[in-house]
């Protein structure tokens, strides 16, 4: 498990960090370097040794021949008492005669030749004969000069390499003899050893040093790197105003100064921007209050002119109502309007305070009855009993509910319309839902849209400005929240509000499901 | 008949309101720009003042300042609410209530009627209403703070008489916008704000730590503990 863990935060640290990266390469590609050389480096010095050492061991027992001739030089070739007296002298005189390590003798009779029983073998001590193989002595019988084998002997309870050399010698008197030397490399083998443990040592170090450098390096080039990364993540959180060092005139430099280029360009773009914005905002300013005195104007004296209209003739009484009823329109049609502009222009400021839900809800229900009740519709409200408190902008919830049961008791063909409320830990929802004509699925992409009406051969009856669900959709965003919808034709439609409950809760899911089914009361 | 104070720069609206509101039996007076204003009212002494907040000259705010500095006036904002600040500035500076443009000619007579019609005590209840120190006559309409006197508006009298009337009653905002300001449809609930900080100010020791009108957090507003 932490294992698992570890092996996890460090492969995360290598995904996350260039530095640590460019480390790992370089330490794996210098560490596969010095492996591959330091395993040449090992064989070639330990072929050199071993080659050394054989080409001694040749020269010695080349040597050991005159040697044994000295032995044998006044020896009575008839008396084989003295003979095998030589004999026993020749094992100690080889084996001090050599010039760097003790060698092992072996002495050995041929088989076939007259008085052989006669005759004695000699050899040092603890000698396995084994060593010597079969095979190995009728080469030496039959061929002559000296032969030679690598063997593996036992030292000191170690195994160790050795070089058996073999020789036919025939001592005066004519008897044949085998003479075996077995030099063991105990000490080529320790130095082997060293000059690994020496290459070993040497490559961690060399490696620790590239490590050290590399990660210098690395961290001089990456530094101007991270300070860009740095300066993007910042310049993205919205502080244009940061900029890059520029040193030298490297490729670091060159981004440096590109980078500059493009925040100082972004920058003044984006104040370009914002400054068409200030002045649209003021352009709609202006014009809805120069609309709006003229406006109040014609309000004022159309009411007058309806107020009176009883004293006109027929015709002129039924324009006057007809600009009286234009006017009521004209006018939510400017507040609608303006309303969206001023979210186009995002000078739109919500003010946030807890509220029952509940009472929101029943506030428009109350206002919405009149009408409700014009067109035969039953509202059929599903209200929990305890208080759905969220924190809100009243008026503008208010307004999306308004809308919703508007556009809900328009389209419900008479129908009941269902409302209801629920909560959760997080949010809050309101759903309205009709037995209407429903829309289909390229109606639903659009309903949200400015303008757009569902069916456009319907009479209007409520003089709606066809920016209704366009505001409401942007009065929830505004608090965070969602105005989902989903429809069956010939089923009807249902709209779903989902709010957080406060507005530092950014993830919530909502409490109401989405989705039309047969209204039964 | 009660007579009105039209500050308005457009003469074509000052005209046709000139006609509707004679119509709606209203004596009318007017000023054109924001610097005759003040000289308007101390010539007129109108009842009511109707007052746009974009003026040559002075503005509507800055009016509304000065009038409260010597007068309790009720004062009505003409506002073209283009922008929410304009309307809670004017409503800081004293104004009792707004209407928006363009405004219907019976909102507007039913805004004038509500802010005329005189301030009524419950006709069984004692002509002195406490609440706290405060002490309010409501035949005189005369408010005392121990042996101070302090001078509250109509409409702010109307509002603290309204609460102290059931102290430790909740009045909701709306309770409070169709009691006082006599809304019978919605409006928005700042008006209560405003005001009930306007007031604060005036009664209270300590209007950020008050003791006579209490905010119940989430619901409305009460009359002290007292």
């Amino acid at each position: 498990m932490l294992f698992g863990r570890l092996v996890k935060a460090a492969l995360g640290l290598f995904r996350s960090s260039l530095q640590i990266r460019a480390l790992v390469y370089t330490l794996a590609l210098a560490g596969s370097a010095l492996i591959l050389l330091g395993g040449v480096l090992s064989v070639s010095i330990g072929n050199g040794l071993f080659s050394t050492r054989t080409e001694h061991a040749l020269e010695e027992s080349q040597r050991a021949q005159n040697t044994i001739a000295r032995v044998f030089r006044d020896v009575q070739v008839d008396s084989t008492w003295s003979i095998n007296q030589a004999i026993k002298q020749v094992v100690p005189e080889l084996e001090s005669s050599g010039v760097t390590q003790t060698r092992t003798v072996v002495f050995l009779k041929s088989s076939n030749q007259p008085n052989a029983s006669r005759l004695e073998d000699a050899q040092s001590e603890n000698v396995d004969l084994n060593l010597i193989a079969k095979s190995f002595r009728e080469d030496v019988h039959a061929k002559g000069g000296i032969q030679s084998q690598t063997v593996q002997v036992m030292r000191d309870g170690e195994t160790v390499p050795a070089i058996l050399t073999g020789q036919k010698i025939t001592l005066p008197g004519g008897h044949d003899y085998q003479l075996y030397l077995i030099y063991d490399m105990a000490n080529e083998q320790q130095t082997l050893g060293f000059v690994q443990r020496t290459l070993v040592v040497g490559g961690l170090v060399t490696l620790g040093i590239i490590g050290f450098f590399s990660f210098l390096v690395t961290s001089w080039l990456v530094r101007p790197v991270q300070e860009a990364a740095e300066a993007s993540e910042i310049m993205a959180s919205g502080d244009l105003s940061r900029r890059l060092p520029v040193r030298g005139t490297d490729v670091v430099a060159v981004l440096a100064t590109s980078f500059n280029h493009m925040a100082d360009s972004l920058q003044e773009k984006i104040k370009d921007l914002g400054d068409l914005s200030k002045m649209q905002q003021r352009f709609v300013s202006d014009v809805s209050h120069e609309l709006r005195t003229p406006l109040t104007t014609m309000r004022l004296s159309a009411d007058f002119l309806y107020t009176n209209r009883d004293s006109f003739a027929d015709p002129s009484k039924r324009s006057v109502e007809i600009l009286h009823d234009q006017m009521d329109r004209f006018d939510k049609l400017l507040a609608d309007l303006l309303e969206i502009s001023r979210y186009d222009a995002a000078g739109v400021k919500p003010e946030y305070e807890v509220h029952d839900l509940n009472g929101i809800v029943g506030t428009a229900l109350a206002s919405i009855q009149h009408f409700a009740d014009s067109k035969g519709v039953y509202l059929d409200a599903h209200i929990p009993s305890g208080p759905v408190q969220c924190e809100v902008d009243v008026r503008r919830i208010d307004r999306i509910l308004n809308n919703l049961l508007t556009n809900a008791i328009e389209h419900s063909e008479g129908n009941p319309v269902r409302i209801q409320v629920a909560q959760n830990q997080t949010a809050v929802a309101v759903s309205v839902m009709d037995n209407g004509i429903g829309m289909n699925q390229a109606e639903l992409s659009q309903v949200f849209d400015r303008f757009w009406r569902a069916d456009p051969s319907r009479k209007r009856t409520t003089g709606g400005t066809g920016l209704g669900l366009a505001i409401s959709i942007e009065d929830a965003l505004l608090h965070h929240g969602s105005l989902e919808v989903t429809a069956e034709p010939n089923l009807g439609a249902c709209f779903r509000l989902t709010l957080p409950k406060r507005q530092d809760l950014t993830e919530f899911d909502s409490p109401l499901p989405l989705a039309v089914e047969k209204i039964k009361i | 008949m009660a007579k009105l104070l039209i500050v308005e720069d457009d003469d074509a609206l000052r005209e046709q309101l000139e006609i509707g509101l004679t119509a709606s039996g209203y004596e009318v007076c007017f000023a054109a720009t924001g610097t005759d204003a003040i000289p308007a009212f101390e010539k007129h002494q109108p009842d009511l003042v109707l007052l746009d907040l974009m003026l040559p000259g002075k503005n509507g705010i800055e009016i509304c300042t000065e009038l409260r500095e010597f007068s309790g006036v009720p004062i009505i904002m003409l506002t073209a609410r283009t922008d929410d600040s304009d309307m809670i500035r004017g409503l800081e500076a004293g104004a009792d209530d707004y209407v928006t443009k363009p405004y219907k000619t019976e909102v507007l007579v039913s805004r004038i009627k509500a802010r005329l019609r005189p301030i009524k005590a419950k006709a069984t209840s004692h002509p002195i209403v406490n609440i706290g120190p405060v002490e309010m006559d409501t035949l005189s309409h005369e408010v005392r703070k121990g042996d101070q006197k302090i001078s509250l508006t109509p409409l702010e009298f109307k509002l603290l008489l309204t609460l102290a009337s059931h102290p430790n009653e909740v009045y909701t905002r709306e309770m409070l916008l169709e009691q006082v300001w006599e809304y019978t449809y919605k409006a928005d609930t700042r008006l209560v704000n405003v005001h009930v900080q306007r007031l604060r100010s005036k009664i209270e020791d300590d209007p950020e730590n008050p003791k006579l009108v209490l905010t119940v957090r989430g619901w409305g507003y009460k009359a002290g503990p007292e």
